[in-house]
């Protein structure tokens, strides 16, 4: 178990660069999840942590002791990969012992080691098995199995469970954040996917391209995200943005007037983007009218689609309200979880 | 600090660096000794007058080259030579095309038959040529056949169009099914939606084959020929055990031109000379293959 | 075009497919059962296509004639090793183009190809000089050096190359991790994994020196160092003319192992050369 620092971390191809400077502290024992969209440079982190990838500049650190220059083996890591990297022509058991058959473990102490890790992980009928002969599931977990054998000081997460469906992802999910539980092991995790962050982490870390976004605990990037970005990317369905200017009265977006909290009135005279997440709009008579454009029910809520002034906005609803696409709807928005960002730079204001 | 110093310079890179050049080195080193170094020497060679039996070994420019020029049996060797690549790929082309036509149809031992078509490419080459040789005796296997159906048939090894058209179709009898199976898989992967809509369109078998078939396995045909013509550039065993380049020269490919000037000759720089010709030509259709697998790959993307 | 042919089409598919059978099946039929003729039999009118007795007094003399037995051992013993050795050399060669980057990968693999453009009949006067200052002349040593280093190994290298591109990288990472060295990740995850790969690199070599003739004869002279198919053509009387039935006799017990090894394992032949072929 160890703590990782990476301070001023760069990487480029070439000229390119694709991590400008990371600076993260990860405490022992933390569940950290690197998110944002694809190209941000979180999977080539996870590779310089993992030593997969050179570091052109900067310093990674595990456990106190600087690895920028040793080999994935001497770093005390283990990694499960998004296609699982089973070796084909192994047997379930081989595959997990196979990092310890390196180390120059003993015959009985690998098959004890295994037989510990099949355990926790319900692998033991599979240990004879190959990999091709088992499911999709049964396979990402032999691939925790091998990471968890030699209990490294860091577990390395790329995207595990990118290969299962919907279903067995949310299983996997729950196995995954027990299995840290359990282990109490540093783990760094990278995804796409801000459900997967939101329900996993410790602490997220929001990347896009090669820089971060922000880093917190999960309801501070829900609640308090740093700038539009981290807004837009937390939560589904994503956060609603309203352009406008912020007047003596509110926020005025083309002919609608929003009312503000008491708080905005510092920023009168500027450009600002609102942002305001589905869930946090009211139907209520003395409210905003809006047209709306799409009703989607999915049961226990209801989406609702409509045209704020020039600009589409989303609700959620608990409640069935009688609207057809046309109608006109009433809304506010709750004045207290407004998040309003500079128009310039998208940082947040208040 | 010295310790820190090296494992600065042995980075994770540099390490990974030097294991690449250890792997690539064998061959690498085979490469430089056996075909770079003999390229120059090859070269060097064709601008000596050089004879082993005489031993002189003189520098004498482009003389060998202007020799070429003026070589009289090198047009018909060339000749000879450009007939054979030619009747070759036709003949396996079409052939290896309608076996694998044949073959790709869904019949009962089917398997069998693809087994045995394909049996030849791995019975020893001169195995092969010396039965072939015995069957095309004037009073051989073939001509016994013939005189069964009331034909006498020439002697065909000693005749200069037979001679030719038995060499030709020897080879090609021993290699078709090899480019048979290229074919076969070719046409296993076109799809087979597009026959299920041209027969929808009510297009009839063979205008199928001619409009969906053939521009469909097309780029495949293309590059097997090639394949094929530099590959008939370097047939000898057949010819040395067939006809020894006979009679005449109507035989004589350059590869065993080549092979006479220099080691039954023993002029060393002449045939350095033609080694240099015969260089240039499988440089060329090698090239001009590449080209057109660069485009075909291009063109599928 | 898959779909069920009538009867008629059907029995024209069968038909075709036999006749144009015999110039593939007759040749090979014809030299085993002439091998057993005697010679006063073997051009005989009408050819007899199952001989009326079998003689094997011709297998015999294929023994006797000529140092038979060794130049068998000749041909094993140089196609075992050359293609044990190509396929060590080329896998390795063809590992570290597919798989590890080192400065001037890219340079240094297209001079390797050139060996695919240079055939050796090119270079066979210059290889014939070299070998005769290393005196190696009328030894073995040319027929197993040229093609493990030279340039019938580039084609499996090249082979190999392909099939490495299209293994998973993630496998390899994942062995890094597990603490395998570059190596150590070559001989337990990759060659283990290349053996389909591997298959086809032996079969072609193997055929390839099985039927290597060129260069036996430039380079080898005395009767106890031929290779099989330089042997099969030396059966000869004392005009030169060839003891037809000694030679098919010959041709027999040098096609015949070949071929049983093909009808067992067909499968790997057929998919290992068109795979190979295909990417040539």
């Amino acid at each position: 178990m160890a703590e990782v620092t990476l301070t001023n971390t760069r990487k480029a191809y070439g000229n390119v660069n694709v991590i400008h400077g990371v600076d993260l502290d990860i405490e022992d024992g933390q569940f950290v999840v690197l998110v944002g969209p694809s190209g941000c440079g979180k999977s080539t982190l996870l590779r310089m942590v993992a030593g997969l990838e050179t570091i052109t500049g900067g310093e990674i650190s595990i456990g106190g002791k600087v690895v920028n220059n040793l080999d994935p083996k001497d770093r005390d890591i283990a990694m499960v990969f998004q296609n699982y990297a089973l070796y084909p022509h192994m047997t379930v058991a081989t595959n997990m012992g196979f990092s310890l058959e390196h180390r120059g473990g003993s015959k009985s102490e690998i098959a004890e080691r295994v037989h510990w890790a099949a355990g926790i992980l319900g692998l033991t009928p599979l240990l004879d098995r190959y990999p091709r002969q088992l499911s999709g599931g049964q396979r990402q977990r032999v691939a925790m199995g091998r990471a968890i054998v030699r209990s490294p000081q860091v577990f390395l997460f790329d995207e595990p469970l990118s290969n299962l469906d919907a279903k067995l992802r949310v299983v996997m999910r729950g196995e995954i954040k027990a299995l840290h539980e359990k282990l109490k092991t540093t783990m760094i995790y990278v995804t796409h996917d801000q459900i997967e962050a939101m329900t996993m982490a410790d602490k997220i870390v929001v990347l896009n391209g090669g820089r971060i976004e922000q880093a917190g605990t999960p309801l501070e990037l829900y609640d308090r995200p740093a700038n539009q970005f981290v807004a837009g990317f937390i939560g589904s369905p994503a956060m609603n943005f309203i352009p406008g200017k912020i007047r003596a009265e509110g926020l005025v977006t083309s002919d609608v007037v929003i009312p503000l909290p008491r708080s905005a009135q510092e920023h009168v005279g500027q450009d600002v983007v609102l942002g305001v997440r589905p869930e946090h709009l009211v139907a209520e008579e003395s409210g905003i009218a809006t047209l709306v454009t799409l009703v989607e029910p999915m049961g226990h809520e209801t989406q609702i689609s409509m045209m704020l002034g020039q600009t589409l906005i989303h609700g959620l609803f608990r409640e069935r309200l009688p609207l057809r696409p046309g109608s006109i709807f009433h809304v506010r928005l709750t004045t207290d979880k407004l998040h309003i960002f500079s128009a310039a730079d998208g940082h947040r204001l208040m | 600090m010295s310790a820190g110093h090296k494992t600065q310079f042995w980075t994770i890179a540099r390490r990974d660096s030097a294991a690449g050049y250890l792997f690539i080195a064998p061959q690498l080193a085979g490469i430089v000794t056996f075909v770079l170094l003999p390229l120059c020497l090859v070269f060097w060679y064709s601008l000596h007058e050089w004879n082993v039996l005489a031993n002189t070994f003189n520098y004498t420019g482009a003389q060998n080259y202007r020799m070429l020029l003026e070589d009289p049996s090198l047009p018909a060797v060339l000749g000879s030579t450009a007939l054979f690549s030619l009747g070759l790929v036709v003949l396996n082309m079409s052939l290896a095309l309608l076996l694998a036509v044949l073959l790709n149809q869904k019949l009962r031992g089917i398997a069998v038959f693809r087994t045995l078509f394909f049996s030849p490419v791995v019975v020893s080459l001169v195995a092969w040529t010396i039965v072939w040789g015995f069957l095309l005796q004037k009073n051989g296997g073939i001509n016994g056949m013939l005189l069964f159906l009331g034909i006498e048939g020439p002697n065909w090894l000693r005749e200069p169009v037979t001679a030719m058209i038995s060499v030709i179709v020897v080879q090609v009898f021993k290699n078709v099914g090899l480019n048979m199976i290229l074919f076969l898989a070719a046409l296993q992967s076109v799809p087979n939606e597009l026959y299920e809509a041209a027969r929808i369109d009510g297009a009839p078998p063979f205008k199928q084959f001619r409009r969906i078939t053939l521009p469909m396995i097309s780029p495949t045909i293309l590059l097997t020929s090639i394949i094929t013509i530099v590959g008939s550039l370097q047939v000898f065993a057949q010819i040395a055990v067939l006809t020894q380049g006979g009679p005449g020269v109507s035989t004589t490919v350059l590869v065993y031109y080549l092979y006479q000037q220099a080691f039954q000759f023993h002029f060393f720089g002449y045939g350095s000379t033609l080694s240099i010709l015969l260089f240039v030509i499988v440089a060329c259709l090698t090239f001009a293959q590449w080209q057109l697998r660069k485009r075909i790959v291009f063109y599928e993307n | 075009m898959k779909t069920e042919l009538s009867p008629r089409a059907k029995v024209l598919v069968y038909g075709t497919m036999c006749v144009l059978l015999i110039p593939f099946v007759f040749p090979t039929w014809w030299m085993v059962t002439s091998s057993f003729k005697p010679v006063s039999d073997i051009f005989a009118f009408p050819p007899q296509l199952i001989p009326r007795s079998f003689d094997f007094t011709t297998y015999g003399q294929v023994f006797t004639l000529q140092p038979f037995a060794k130049q068998y051992w000749n041909s094993a013993y140089i196609a075992a090793v050359v293609t044990a050795g190509t396929m060590g050399i080329s896998s390795m060669a063809g590992y570290a183009f597919a798989r590890i980057r080192f400065p001037f990968a890219n340079a240094i693999f297209m001079v390797v190809l050139l060996g695919l453009l240079i055939p050796s009949e090119v270079t066979i006067v210059p290889l014939f000089q070299l070998f005769l200052k290393l005196g190696m002349v009328n030894t073995h040593w040319p027929l197993i050096l040229v093609p493990i280093f030279g340039a019938p190994s580039v084609f499996a290298t090249f082979v190999m190359r392909q099939f490495f591109i299209s293994l998973p990288v993630e496998l390899e990472e994942a062995a890094r991790v597990d603490g395998l060295s570059r190596f150590k990740i070559f001989t337990r995850i990759a060659l283990p994994l290349a053996r389909p790969a591997l298959a086809s690199v032996a079969i072609f070599t193997f055929l390839h020196s099985w039927n290597l003739y060129l260069e036996p004869i430039v380079f080898l002279s005395s009767a106890d160092k031929f290779t099989l198919p330089q042997a099969l053509t030396q059966f000869t009387d004392a005009y030169g003319g060839p003891m037809w039935n000694i030679q098919l006799a010959a041709a027999t017990l040098t096609a015949l192992p070949v071929l049983i090894v093909f009808i067992i394992a067909q499968k790997h032949f057929v998919e290992g050369l068109a795979h190979t072929g295909l990417k040539g």
